[in-house]
């Protein structure tokens, strides 16, 4: 009996992504070897042309340099600076749960709305952090609308976004690596620096590897509705990720065949970008 | 006695089936993209006709922006549960028909002779007209149109009576209307407009420039974008002259808010927006102080006459419904395109009252003398010449090309491209998507 | 002496550090929230407000008179509710698998789950959804809103990860004492992981809560949509909007999540304590 009982056990989990992602998904990407009019007019077999196609078109490709650069810049910060922000969050200061739960704050609103919002606090004129920068520093910057501003705009508002899901996490770790250590490491004459990277990062890696493919695979898929709102992937296709792109063709321009194509080539580099990190990755994480 | 009782329960199982059937009611569904205080309006119109209806029951919903309507749309048909009535915008014309979604409303006039399409403004009706076919309602129509701050013009010297005409006026203005600080930041600029195609094309229109070839693709289907002429680059020279000097203030693309805060708060001088923003502007200004003026569109000293070029929305018939769903669902069309709704319609948003009738009671009344603003707005639409250009162009693929358009101004104002690299691209970019669609 | 002095300014430093980055961090919210309380001609002004000029509650009457807030926040309490006890549901039983269980098939099985994390729904596969659910006759119910994400790989790798930190000693005590694979999971592992399942919970509700598009798009009535379609519903197409009720309708959607957060909080990060996340 105990034999069938994980098969059991899996089975609701695997009826629903079985009937409601894996099949659903199945006729999706098939649509990527159609052309597809408005309306689901005009079916028609074209084979791989939709793919040749993109592969011709330097805006697409110039948004898969994007989306690597956009992905690897704001994991990047995100992980780092999330990581400095825990060690601070662990120290015993007086007031660091409501500092805590102030940090928070960016996950619990939709990406929506929190673009929304950043589009008033940056607008060049009227906008309070550009006030704030034109009475300290007397410059005015066009946040939005110019290179490469755009960019920093997006990256900062997807950092900010995703920052505090992982620094609950580092602070939760950071607080189980045992004093002992540290303390011992202090004794022989460890400075702070050499006691965060050589004892501490380390230490809390295994926690850094789940943390960095969650956050490529999260501003992978989530970042088009920040893109949407803040730059509208603008200045001149300059904030345009894969992302964006595809979210432009399928719902903006009716083009369902061209988006499907699209996302079978997201799929795929993911699919390939996951293999190989846990394959790599592996090696750089330590365990106890 | 038999026969006494059969016949009294047949006359019984006859009245109480009659009586269901008359309390059965005739479901239409009404999808619409009216946000905010629009919603309780359209429900009202809804419900009025419902009274004088009381056989038909109209389920009004509001299915987000203009895209998602018809996103949701496009899935909804594709699986069999479309709405009776949907709300589509200008540029979703082409693409609606193409999709054989609905019932042509030249069909349902011709079939009715209650129905006066006469009375409809000829500027609106030619608007949704495809080879001489009217697929669609009008229903919530708008311009562009300039709005500008008097108390402004004033402390620059310039006269509030005497708004801009040309191009050249237009720069000249803009720039008498700029303050820097000593630092060469703009404090003040003179004029905005939010970085949307509606705008390029209404220039366009005004010069009576067209978008795209046979005639604007309304006496064929369009096979490439013509937009890379004399007309086209007066556009765009302004438009990056007037940013290059500091004397526009560029939003990010479709920000209609963002330009309207900065004219409100008055750090522009003057503003290109929609028509539908009238009754904002009016109380705006009161709030804040200044006075409110209105003009025409600006075009270049030696344009040919042109005109402006409906927004907004129209109503669409879904095909492929029960007979008597699709006769109720027109009953509801013509219901809320009558006078006293467009009327009701009017003076709730902002958006054009689309009949003649309506504008002439609304003169009668005396509302115009009373909204010198939507004098304006109207006086515009009435003096466009009427052509092909001022028409609008019929574009399958417009969504992708106003894309293609905003992209690249977005790159002429940052420099990347000048104004004839940024307008010569956009028409080969755009030729390229328009063939893509038509499957040249 | 030296040490103390030292200590203090690092604690001060860190103090001050701490308060810009909760300041930039909580900006927006509170741009929501003083703009929700702004009359209508202070919305926008120069130069921009950052307090309010008058407390003008009138945007929230506004806000929940043109949306039936109350019927959407039930719903989106009724959705989220239900696709967090399905996730947990999923997630629980597909984790103690994954953890506790070795089978023919593991890893392929596992695969294909954490591969779901590449295929989201609302980006890749509405129209085939769609048809599913009118298929089923789900269209515009709750069953459409709650059933299809009731499966979560991120669920069942959490839990999985804390399921492995559960000695084995304890499982191994549980057979001999007679108890089925089922008994230990409920009596024994569940109850251990009070606080995971605290704070996956509070993933799974946010996320649900969050929902804009999918519940647009399946609702085919004004009564069944969700918080975040009613706050859309304040902003119109094209025309000009109050700010002030839009905002006043956004701080009203993002308070049940922070209040949510701030009573789960401890439970939160005391559970990722106890799983370590060592891997």
């Amino acid at each position: 009996m105990r034999k069938w009982t994980p098969y059991f056990l899996l089975v609701p989990t695997f009826i629903i992504i079985v009937l409601f992602i894996y099949m659903p998904a199945g006729v999706s990407l098939q649509t990527s070897l159609y052309r597809v009019l408005p309306f689901g007019r005009g079916m028609r077999y074209i084979g791989l042309q939709n793919f040749l196609k993109l592969f011709a078109n330097s805006d697409y490709l110039y948004s898969v340099r994007f989306t690597i650069l956009y992905v690897a810049t704001t994991v990047g910060i995100t992980i780092l600076s999330s990581f400095l922000l825990a060690l601070l969050m662990v120290k015993k200061i007086p007031g660091v749960r409501f500092y805590r739960t102030l940090i928070f704050a960016p996950y619990a609103i939709s990406p929506a709305i929190a673009g929304a919002l950043w589009t008033f606090l940056l607008n060049p004129v009227v906008g309070h952090v550009s006030y704030f920068f034109q009475t300290t520093m007397g410059i005015q910057v066009e946040w939005l609308t110019s290179k490469p501003h755009a960019f920093y705009a997006i990256i900062f508002a997807s950092v900010w976004k995703i920052l505090p899901f992982d620094m609950i996490f580092y602070i939760a770790t950071i607080q189980n690596v045992p004093e002992e250590i540290l303390e011992s490491a202090t004794i022989e004459g460890a400075s702070s620096m050499d006691r965060t990277w050589k004892i501490i990062f380390p230490m809390v890696s295994p926690i850094t590897f789940y943390l960095v493919i969650m956050n490529i695979v999260s501003t992978m898929f989530s970042s088009f509705a920040i893109i949407d709102v803040m730059t509208k992937g603008g200045p001149g296709q300059y904030t345009t990720n894969m992302i964006y792109r595809l979210y432009l063709d399928g719902f903006y321009f009716q083009k369902a065949g061209v988006a499907s194509a699209q996302s079978v080539i997201l799929i795929a580099i993911m699919i390939v970008v996951t293999m190989v990190y846990f394959k790599v990755g592996e090696r750089y994480v330590h365990y106890q | 006695m038999k026969k006494i009782i059969f016949v009294t329960l047949l006359i019984v199982v006859f009245s109480v089936s009659s009586v269901a059937m008359a309390a059965d009611k005739i479901n239409v569904q009404f999808w619409h993209a009216m946000g905010g205080w629009r919603i309780e309006l359209l429900q009202e119109m809804a419900n009025d006709f419902m009274a004088l209806n009381p056989d038909i029951n109209v389920e009004v919903q509001y299915t987000g922006s203009y895209g998602d309507t018809i996103n949701k749309l496009n899935v909804a048909i594709q699986s069999g549960v479309a709405p009776h009535v949907v709300q589509g915008y200008d540029i979703a014309t082409q693409m609606l028909i193409d999709g054989e979604v609905a019932v042509p409303m030249q069909d349902l006039i011709d079939a009715d002779p209650t129905f006066d399409i006469g009375t409809f403004m000829p500027q609106v009706l030619n608007y949704y007209r495809v080879g001489g076919k009217l697929y669609c309602m009008p229903f919530n129509s708008s311009n562009a149109v300039m709005f500008y701050n008097k108390t402004l013009f004033k402390k620059a010297g310039l006269d509030p009576n005497k708004p801009p005409k040309t191009y050249e006026e237009l720069l000249d203005y803009a720039e008498k209307l700029t303050v820097k600080d000593d630092k060469g930041n703009v404090v003040q600029a003179g004029i905005t407009w939010n970085l949307h195609c509606w705008f390029f094309e209404q220039f366009m229109a005004k010069q009576n420039a067209g978008l795209v070839d046979n005639n604007n693709g309304r006496t064929g289907r369009p096979t490439k974008a013509i937009f890379n002429s004399e007309a086209g680059l007066k556009v765009f020279n302004l438009w990056n002259d007037l940013s290059k000097e500091g004397y526009m203030i560029n939003t990010k693309v479709h920000d209609w808010t963002g330009a309207r805060n900065l004219f409100i708060s008055q750090k522009v001088a003057m503003l290109i927006t929609s028509t539908s923003d009238v009754a904002l502007m009016v109380k705006s200004a009161k709030e804040n102080n200044f006075e409110l003026g209105s003009a025409f569109m600006p075009v270049p000293a030696d344009a040919e006459s042109g005109g402006v070029v409906i927004g907004g929305g129209s109503l669409w018939m879904v095909a492929g419904k029960p007979e008597a769903e699709t006769k109720a669902a027109w009953e509801f069309v013509k219901f809320m395109a009558e006078s006293a709704q467009q009327i009701k319609w009017h003076t709730g948003t902002g958006y054009f009252p689309v009949r003649k009738d309506a504008v002439e009671d609304l003169l009668a009344q005396g509302y115009y003398s009373e909204s010198p603003h939507n004098l304006t707005t109207i006086m515009q639409l009435l003096l466009s010449t009427q052509n092909y250009n001022s028409n609008g162009a019929i574009i399958g693929a417009f969504a992708e090309v106003r894309n293609i358009v905003e992209s690249n101004v977005q790159k002429m104002l940052n420099g990347d491209l000048t104004p004839e690299e940024a307008l010569a691209t956009a028409e080969k970019e755009a030729t390229t998507a328009i063939r893509d669609y038509e499957g040249l | 002496m030296k040490i103390s002095t030292k200590k203090r300014t690092d604690v001060i430093i860190s103090e001050i550090v701490l308060i810009v980055v909760s300041f930039i961090f909580v900006l927006p919210l509170i741009l929501a929230f003083t703009m929700s309380l702004q009359p209508p001609q202070a919305v926008f002004s120069f130069p921009p407000k950052i307090l309010p000029v008058a407390i003008h509650l009138q945007n929230y009457a506004n806000a929940f008179k043109t949306v039936p807030f109350d019927r959407l926040f039930l719903n989106s309490a009724i959705v989220a509710i239900m696709i967090t006890l399905g996730k947990l549901i999923t997630g629980t039983l597909a984790g103690y698998a994954f953890a506790n269980f070795n089978f023919f098939g593991k890893n392929f099985a596992f695969s294909f789950l954490f591969a779901t994390l590449f295929l989201p729904a609302e980006l890749i596969m509405i129209v085939p959804l769609f048809a599913l659910m009118a298929k089923l006759g789900w269209v515009n119910t709750y069953w459409a809103l709650t059933i299809p994400f009731m499966a979560s790989a991120t669920n069942t790798f959490l839990l999985r990860q804390h399921f492995l930190m559960i000695p084995k000693e304890l499982e191994d005590s549980a057979r001999i004492d007679g108890a089925g694979p089922m008994a230990y999971f409920i009596k024994i592992l569940l109850p251990l992981s009070k606080s995971m399942i605290g704070g996956v919970s509070i993933i799974n509700f946010i996320y649900a809560w969050n929902f804009y598009l999918w519940p647009l798009i399946i609702t085919m009535e004004d009564r069944m949509k969700t918080v975040q379609v009613g706050v859309k519903m304040l902003i119109d197409a094209e025309g000009a909007s109050n700010w002030g009720v839009i905002m006043a309708g956004t701080v009203a959607a993002v308070i049940p999540t922070l209040i949510l957060f701030f009573i789960l909080q401890p439970l939160f990060v005391k559970s990722l304590t106890r799983s370590g996340i060592k891997g």
